[in-house]
């Protein structure tokens, strides 16, 4: 019996698109939500912050995307391990918690020996984290060589805590690339760090 | 004699009796949809009886319902949802066919319009109508592809109304010199295809300029409407417009543009090349199948020359979408959508296999080609090679237990191979394989009789060995090096490849100028087999533009306008690539069913009529 003509194209045509979309099975598979609205609670403690830090970093902030932690050879961007030991000395002028913010509000005014800028601005869309969603990944960031110090009532050149005296003179803004002092809030270790007005009110079930 | 008039009856009621049917199922439908609304029981008028303290509460009730219907504020929707697939599939499937159709339509008229002018300037007339016969496939394709577009807008203002609202608001200007285009093209299609024969044939080629100017045209505004969707620019942080010259010259605009046309090409060339092969196959005479093998290979021939330089202009866009945005761009090759490039290697790989094969099987038909097909089974060693170099992953997918045994999820071994420096280098390999597979079919049946024809020869070998040399040597140089200095190494394999292409074929052109004829080209004369490779290669052009289609349009991820607007729809996650393939396929089925039926309906134009006297089945 021949298969009439028609039918055989037909064949031929499904078992390719059939071979194709079998490939497609074959990787992994993944389906990528959109990243989820967190709430900073105002009575997160420095712990707690590095726990929802690496959450950020892993989630809305794509910071794993390309940047890795104890990978070497062949990198496209630094790796992060031990990052906080390096990052006090990185730049003079600027202390560990300094650089941290200059590297995610201005990343190309520094870029590390070696590779080549590519990091885009955190702050704004499409990541666009807040300002304590950066605190809290600052806090992180602090753990990989180092002790997390930050609290929700730190400020730094591109951010100043409400209530917090502004770090730069009035009427300078900070731009990009600009050294400005940085004041670090009084908030000690152990201290349990007053609700800043910004912040929403603290503990909801399902918040962060 | 009772039973022909008996079906010549039916026949004659078919479409009658159909359009009938059609009708009812209409009317079915649509009584079906109003019997599901809610109405009021029958009942007596209420002036008709003394009112009650129900009927008062009642109509009390309905005047307030009344009077709140009427205050009701205008909220324009956000979203509305399309049953069973979801908007977003809905809106996918009809995009993806919308621009395959358009591909086609935008690419026939460029190889159809170089074709007649090569048979104008040589006065060969079969390439005249070999032009002919390429443009019959453009008529119903062109109402296919405005269907679709029309199909496409109507779906998005339903489906998506705020966002095709916020883009309308960006580019309504490009719409009315988008629309007179669309008439314009109408006009040159059609006075191109119908005006076959009729005019000077100057002024034949005039009309085929002017189509193809117009469909540029057309292709330059659609795209820029989707390119600022994936980076856009001149507006404000809000999205509120600054510039519109810089909304449509935006990063993306010009690598897409000749992207598509590069690709319209090539993807043109392989359908029309799937429907020689048909004709082929349904030909009962050597003459048809000689003019249908013929016809193949020229379609095969433009599909893979166009294909070539396409992963330059690949990586030329994807340079662009780095520079717009690093996010962007590792999304695409790092993040979500990196495995997708290992089932772009697989289709790559087997349309580099099945250009190859086909031509391979075609130096069978050409008298005097067995010395050049010993070199088939290295060619071939040398495209397997790339292709399995190509299509290994970084990362492999493994078990708890294998991944404790190699160390991580990089295998020691094959690990290396995962990176771009591998995976550049094999695709430039394969792009130079291939092009020596067509400098041995060239010289299939030929024998070069110039002077200088020797070192003509051997330069054209020293410039293939050194630029091979010179891109493998840099592929392994990327180990050694930093990020920075690696990623700019791709422009020199680029370069050193496209040169040899280029500088051989020149001197190519030169070294056959007069040959001496060693064998005849027997056209017809091949394997049934090679037919079916062509169909195989339109398919696998089709399936891999609905999948890169999809990379393009995925990377905004949950974004409409990457950055500006939000995708806030049910549909706004990513979905699997298993997901993303199933679509691509069932897409790509559809258009070879419609396809089918402009090739059926092309055919129809070589049947001799309808004569009452013929006996028909």
């Amino acid at each position: 019996m021949t298969i009439p003509l028609p039918a055989r194209i037909g064949l031929l045509v499904l078992a390719t698109t059939g071979f194709y979309t079998y490939v497609g099975q074959l990787v992994p598979q993944k389906e990528v939500q959109p990243p989820q609205e967190t709430t900073i609670r105002a009575d997160l403690t420095t712990a707690d912050m590095v726990t929802v830090g690496r959450q950020i970093m892993e989630g809305k902030g794509l910071c794993f995307t390309c940047h890795t932690i104890g990978k070497s050879g062949a990198l496209r961007f630094p790796d992060l391990d031990g990052v906080a030991s390096r990052a006090a000395t990185r730049e003079p002028g600027l202390d560990e918690v300094g650089y941290f913010a200059k590297s995610i509000y201005a990343p190309d005014s520094f870029i590390v020996p070696g590779f080549n800028p590519g990091m885009p601005v955190i702050n704004k869309p499409p990541i666009g984290l807040n300002d304590q969603e950066i605190l809290c990944v600052i806090a992180y960031l602090q753990t990989l060589g180092g002790t997390a110090t930050v609290t929700l009532q730190t400020s730094h050149a591109y951010y100043t805590a409400p209530g917090a005296t502004p770090p730069a003179p009035p009427g300078e803004k900070a731009e990009p690339g600009e050294k400005l002092p940085l004041t670090l809030p009084p908030a000690q270790k152990g201290e349990t760090p007053k609700a800043p007005a910004a912040v929403p009110p603290p503990a909801k079930k399902g918040e962060v | 004699m009772m039973n022909g008039l008996r079906s010549k009856k039916l026949l004659f009621v078919l479409g009658p009796v159909t359009g009938l049917v059609m009708f009812g199922a209409v009317l079915l439908v649509a009584t079906f949809l109003t019997n599901r609304e809610y109405r009021e029981p029958d009942r007596v008028p209420i002036t008709a009886v003394d009112p009650t303290p129900r009927a008062t509460g009642l109509a009390d009730e309905a005047a307030a319902a009344d009077a709140a219907a009427k205050a009701k504020p205008y909220v324009e929707a956000e979203y509305r949802r399309f049953p069973v697939v979801g908007s977003r599939v809905a809106i996918w499937a009809v995009a993806q066919l919308h621009l395959l159709f358009a591909a086609f339509v935008l690419a026939v008229p460029i190889f159809a319009l170089i074709i007649e002018v090569i048979g104008y300037k040589t006065g060969d007339m079969r390439y005249d109508r070999l032009a002919h016969e390429f443009s019959k496939l453009l008529s119903v394709s062109f109402s296919l592809t405005a269907t679709f577009g029309a199909f496409l807008t109507f779906m998005l203002i339903a489906l998506y109304p705020k966002f095709t609202n916020y883009l309308m608001s960006v580019f309504s200007p490009t719409f009315l010199p988008y629309v007179l285009l669309f008439f314009a093209e109408a006009f040159f299609l059609y006075t191109y295809y119908y005006g076959w024969g009729k005019f000077h044939p100057l002024v034949h080629i005039a009309l085929g300029v002017g189509l193809n100017l117009v469909g540029t045209g057309i292709m330059l505004i659609a795209n820029s409407w989707l390119t600022f969707m994936m980076s856009p620019r001149g507006i404000s942080d809000s999205g509120a417009l600054i510039s519109l010259e810089e909304a449509i010259n935006n990063y993306t605009w010009m690598p897409i543009n000749v992207h598509r046309i590069i690709a319209n090409v090539a993807f043109g060339g392989s359908v029309a090349a799937a429907y020689a092969a048909f004709k082929f196959l349904a030909a009962e005479t050597d003459e048809e199948r000689a003019h249908y093998d013929w016809m193949g290979y020229i379609g095969n021939f433009v599909a893979i020359i166009s294909f070539l330089p396409l992963p330059f202009a690949g990586y030329w866009l994807a340079k662009e979408i780095y520079a717009y945005s690093q996010t962007l761009g590792l999304t695409m090759m790092g993040g979500a959508f990196s495995w997708l490039f290992i089932i772009q290697a697989v289709l790559i790989g087997n349309l580099f296999l099945g250009a190859n094969y086909y031509l391979w099987l075609g130096m069978g038909r050409v008298e005097g080609a067995q010395p050049f097909q010993r070199f088939v089974k290295y060619l071939l060693a040398a495209i397997v090679l790339c292709f399995m170099i190509w299509a290994t992953p970084r990362s492999i997918i493994a078990t708890v237990s294998e991944i404790r045994a190699m160390g991580g999820s990089t295998h020691p071994i094959l690990g290396f191979f995962g990176v771009m420096s591998a995976k550049n280098t094999a695709v430039n390999i394969l792009i130079l394989t291939t092009f020596m597979s067509f400098l041995l079919y060239r010289r299939t049946g030929r024998t070069a009789t110039v002077s200088w024809a020797k070192t003509g020869q051997a330069v054209q070998l020293l410039i293939f060995g050194a630029a091979a040399v010179f891109v493998i040597f840099l592929g392994v140089y990327g180990y050694f090096v930093e990020a920075s200095v690696r990623i700019g190494l791709s422009v020199p394999q680029v370069s050193s490849v496209l040169f040899a292409m280029v500088s051989i074929s020149a001197i190519d052109i030169f070294l056959f100028r007069k040959p001496k004829l060693t064998g005849e080209v027997r056209w017809g004369k091949i394997p049934a087999i090679s037919q079916y490779v062509l169909i195989f290669i339109a398919v696998t052009f089709t399936w891999l533009m609905g999948l890169m289609g999809y990379v393009r349009s995925g990377l905004r991820q949950h974004w409409h306008v990457y950055g500006v607007i939000r995708d806030t729809s049910p549909d706004a996650f990513t979905p699997t690539l298993g997901f993303a393939t199933q679509v691509v396929s069932v897409t790509v089925l559809l258009f070879f069913v419609l396809i089918g039926f402009v090739f059926w309906l092309a055919s129809l134009h070589d049947r001799p009529d309808f004569n009452p006297g013929t006996k028909h089945s």
